[in-house]
C-alpha cells in the first residue's frame, strides 16, 4: 500500500507538469474552434516546425544566434505561418467550416513537408537553457524543468485568461464566439477577431512544443503526436471551453502518467482514443458543463 | 460540402457538352482497363492494381462526405481491418480471397457502426478528431498484437483465387471486379429509397425527422457503408499490393485517402474514383527519390482543390456576366 502511494504522488506531479503543456496545446485549439468554428489540424505540425526552426536557428545549422534570439525569430515566423494560414483559409471559414478543417489538413501535410526537407528525417535534441537542479519536497523530487514549466504555463494561461477577460480584444473574442452575427452586426470585425486567435493559438503551440521536447527529443513527428494529447485535452473540456480545456489537459496528463506506468506504454494512443470516445460519450459538453452551467 | 451540389451540377454539364452519358465514360474507362494488361508490362500492371484499391478507399472517404456530411481521417483503421482479415486468413488457414472477402466487409461495417456510435449525437469536427486518435492507435495495435498481424514484418498474401491463372493478372483483374463493384453499388445507392433517405437527412434533418428517419441512424448507416468500403480498400490493397504492414496503415495513409478524395471532388463515379486512386498510387512513385516532397505536394493540391471548388462557381458566375454583357 505504501509502495503504491510512494509511486502515485511522482506520477500524478510528473502528470501534471505535461498536463500543463497539453493545456497550452489545447488552449490554442479551443481558441481557434470558439472563434472560427475551425479545428486546426495544422496546429502540431507547425509547432513541430517552429521547434526545428528554434534548433535550426541556435544550433549553427541556419544561423547561429542566441537561444532567446532564435525563439524570437521562431515565435515571427509562426505568426507569419498563422497569419498566411487565415488569410488562405478565412473565404472557406465563413461557408463551411467542415471544408476549412480539411484545408487545415493541407496545411499541416505543408508544414510536415517542409520540416523534413529542411531539416530531414533526424532526431535531434533541443534543451531549455535553465539551470539543472532538482530538490526534495515532502518525497517529491521537484527539478529545475518542472518549475520552469509550472512558472512559464501558469504566467502564459493567466495572461491569456486576463487578455480575453479584461481586454476589448477579449471582449470582442468572447462575443464573437458567443455569436457571430450579433457581433458582426454590433460592428465587430470578425476577420481581425479570428486572426487574433489565430496567432495566439500559434504562439501557445511553440511555448508547449519548445517545454515538451526536451522531456523526449525533436524529430519530425514527437510534436505532431503531442498534439494528440491535446486534442484530447480540448475534447474532454468540450472544444469550446478554454478552463475545460485547461482542466482536460491536466487530467490527460495525469492519466496518461498513470496508464503508461500501471498499465501498459505501448498501447498509450489506444488509451487516448478510449479516453476521447468515453469523454464524447458521457460528457459531450465537455467537463465543465454540469459544474459551471453555460454562460450567456 | 457546399461545392458538392455544384460540383454534381458540373459533372453533368461537362458531360453533355460531350455528348457522352456519364453511363457511357464509365463504360468506355472499364473497357480500356479490361484490355490494358494485354498491351503493357508486369510493373504497370502492379501499380495499377495498387491504383484500383485506393481508388476504393477513396470512393469510402468520399461516401463517408456525401451521404453523411463528415469528414474522416481515420479510414486506415477500416483498411488495417479489411486488410488484415485477408492477410491472415491467406497465411494461418490458407483461405482465398472468396472466403476472406465477405469476411472483410462483415468486420468493415461492424467496425464503423461500433466506431459511430459513441459520436452518433455530435457534430462532424467531433468526429474528425476522434477519427484522428483512431488513426493514431491503429500501428500501435497492429504491432502489439503481432501474434496474430505478424508485427512490425507483415504478412505476405499469396493464395490465387483461381489456381492456376498468373498472380499478376489475378492481382490487377481482383482489385479492379472490386472497384467495379463497388461503383456499381454506389449508383444502386444513389437510386434506392434507402440513399435518398439518407442524403435527406443529412440537408434536411427536421425533414428527415419529420418522414421518420432519426439522424442517429443516418449517421451510424452512413458510418457501416463507409467502414465497409474502406475494408474492401484494404482488402485489395493486401491482395493486389501483396504484403500487409502495419507501415500501410498510419495517419498519413488515411490523411492522403480524404486527399484523394478531396482531388477526386468526392465523386462517387469510376472516373472519379480512378483519378483520386492514381493520385495517391502515382505521385509518391513519380517522387520516390525525394519523399518530403510527397506531404508537400499532397498539401498544396488539397488546398489547391479546395479553394478552386470555392472560387469556381464565383469565376463562372463572373464569366457568364461577361458572356451576356
Amino acid at each position: 500500500m505504501s509502495d503504491l502511494f510512494r509511486d502515485l504522488f511522482p506520477l500524478v506531479w510528473s502528470g501534471m507538469i505535461t498536463g500543463c503543456l497539453y493545456a497550452l496545446g489545447a488552449l490554442g485549439l479551443v481558441m481557434i474552434f470558439k472563434s472560427s468554428r475551425v479545428v486546426n489540424f495544422s496546429h502540431g505540425n507547425v509547432a513541430g516546425f517552429a521547434a526545428f526552426l528554434i534548433y535550426g536557428f541556435s544550433s549553427g545549422m541556419l544561423m547561429e544566434l542566441s537561444w532567446g534570439a532564435a525563439v524570437l525569430l521562431a515565435v515571427i515566423a509562426v505568426i507569419a505561418i498563422a497569419f498566411m494560414t487565415y488569410a488562405l483559409i478565412s473565404p472557406l471559414v465563413f461557408e463551411s467550416d467542415l471544408t476549412a478543417t480539411i484545408a487545415t489538413l493541407g496545411i499541416g501535410l505543408i508544414a510536415q513537408g517542409a520540416t523534413l526537407l529542411i531539416f530531414g528525417a533526424d532526431i535531434v535534441s533541443l534543451d531549455l537553457p535553465i539551470p539543472r537542479f532538482g530538490m526534495s519536497v515532502l518525497g517529491l523530487f521537484v527539478t529545475g524543468y518542472d518549475l520552469t514549466v509550472l512558472a512559464v504555463a501558469i504566467v502564459t494561461i493567466a495572461a491569456l485568461f486576463f487578455v480575453i477577460d479584461h481586454t476589448k480584444l477579449g471582449v470582442a473574442f468572447r462575443a464573437i464566439s458567443e455569436n457571430p452575427f450579433a457581433a458582426e452586426v454590433c460592428g465587430l470585425n470578425l476577420r481581425s477577431v479570428h486572426l487574433f486567435s489565430w496567432m495566439v493559438a500559434a504562439v501557445l503551440g511553440v511555448v508547449g512544443a519548445l517545454l515538451i521536447v526536451p522531456t523526449t527529443f525533436l524529430s519530425v513527428t514527437t510534436v505532431a503526436a503531442f498534439m494528440l494529447q491535446a486534442f484530447a485535452a480540448a475534447v474532454i473540456g468540450g472544444f469550446a471551453s478554454l478552463p475545460g480545456a485547461l482542466l482536460g489537459g491536466i487530467l490527460i496528463g495525469v492519466l496518461m502518467n498513470l496508464f503508461t506506468f500501471y498499465v501498459s506504454p505501448e498501447f498509450s494512443s489506444t488509451f487516448l482514443l478510449g479516453v476521447i470516445l468515453l469523454a464524447l460519450n458521457i460528457f459531450p459538453n465537455g467537463i465543465l458543463e454540469r459544474v459551471g452551467g453555460t454562460r450567456v | 460540402m457546399s461545392d458538392q451540389s455544384a460540383s454534381l451540377n458540373g459533372t453533368a454539364v461537362g458531360q453533355g457538352r460531350l455528348a457522352l452519358r456519364p453511363e457511357a465514360l464509365t463504360w468506355a474507362v472499364l473497357l480500356l482497363l479490361l484490355v490494358l494488361p494485354f498491351l503493357l508490362g508486369g510493373s504497370w500492371i502492379f501499380t495499377l492494381g495498387v491504383c484500383f484499391a485506393n481508388a476504393i478507399g477513396v470512393l469510402s472517404v468520399s461516401v463517408l462526405v456525401r451521404y453523411g456530411g463528415e469528414v474522416s481521417i481515420g479510414h486506415s483503421f477500416f483498411a488495417a481491418v479489411g486488410a488484415y482479415s485477408v492477410a491472415v486468413l491467406d497465411t494461418r488457414y490458407g483461405l482465398s480471397l472468396i472466403a476472406s472477402l465477405p469476411l472483410a466487409l462483415a468486420l468493415g461495417v461492424v467496425a464503423g457502426v461500433a466506431f459511430a456510435w459513441p459520436s452518433r449525437r455530435l457534430s462532424g469536427i467531433y468526429l474528425a478528431v476522434s477519427t484522428m486518435a483512431l488513426a493514431l492507435a491503429v500501428p500501435e495495435m497492429i504491432n502489439n498484437m503481432d501474434g496474430l498481424t505478424g508485427g512490425y514484418e507483415g504478412l505476405y498474401v499469396s493464395q490465387p483465387v483461381i489456381p492456376g491463372v498468373k498472380m499478376g493478372l489475378q492481382r490487377y483483374y481482383g482489385a479492379l471486379i472490386v472497384l467495379a463493384l463497388v461503383v456499381y453499388g454506389l449508383s444502386r445507392l444513389r437510386r434506392s429509397r434507402q440513399g435518398l433517405v439518407l442524403l435527406l437527412a443529412k440537408a434536411h434533418p427536421a425533414a428527415a425527422d419529420a418522414f421518420g428517419t432519426r439522424r442517429v441512424w443516418a449517421r451510424i448507416a452512413v458510418m457501416g457503408i463507409s467502414g465497409g468500403i474502406a475494408a474492401l480498400c484494404g482488402a485489395m490493397l493486401g491482395f493486389a499490393g501483396s504484403t500487409v504492414s502495419p507501415s500501410g496503415f498510419t495517419l498519413w495513409s488515411a490523411i492522403f485517402l480524404l486527399v484523394g478524395s478531396v482531388v477526386s471532388f468526392y465523386g462517387l463515379t469510376l472516373p472519379r474514383a480512378l483519378i483520386g486512386g492514381a493520385f495517391l498510387t502515382l505521385v509518391p512513385q513519380m517522387l520516390s527519390a525525394s519523399g518530403a516532397w510527397i506531404p508537400v505536394l499532397y498539401g498544396l493540391a488539397l488546398l489547391g482543390v479546395i479553394l478552386f471548388g470555392h472560387y469556381l462557381p464565383r469565376l463562372r458566375a463572373l464569366a457568364r456576366r461577361k458572356g451576356g454583357a
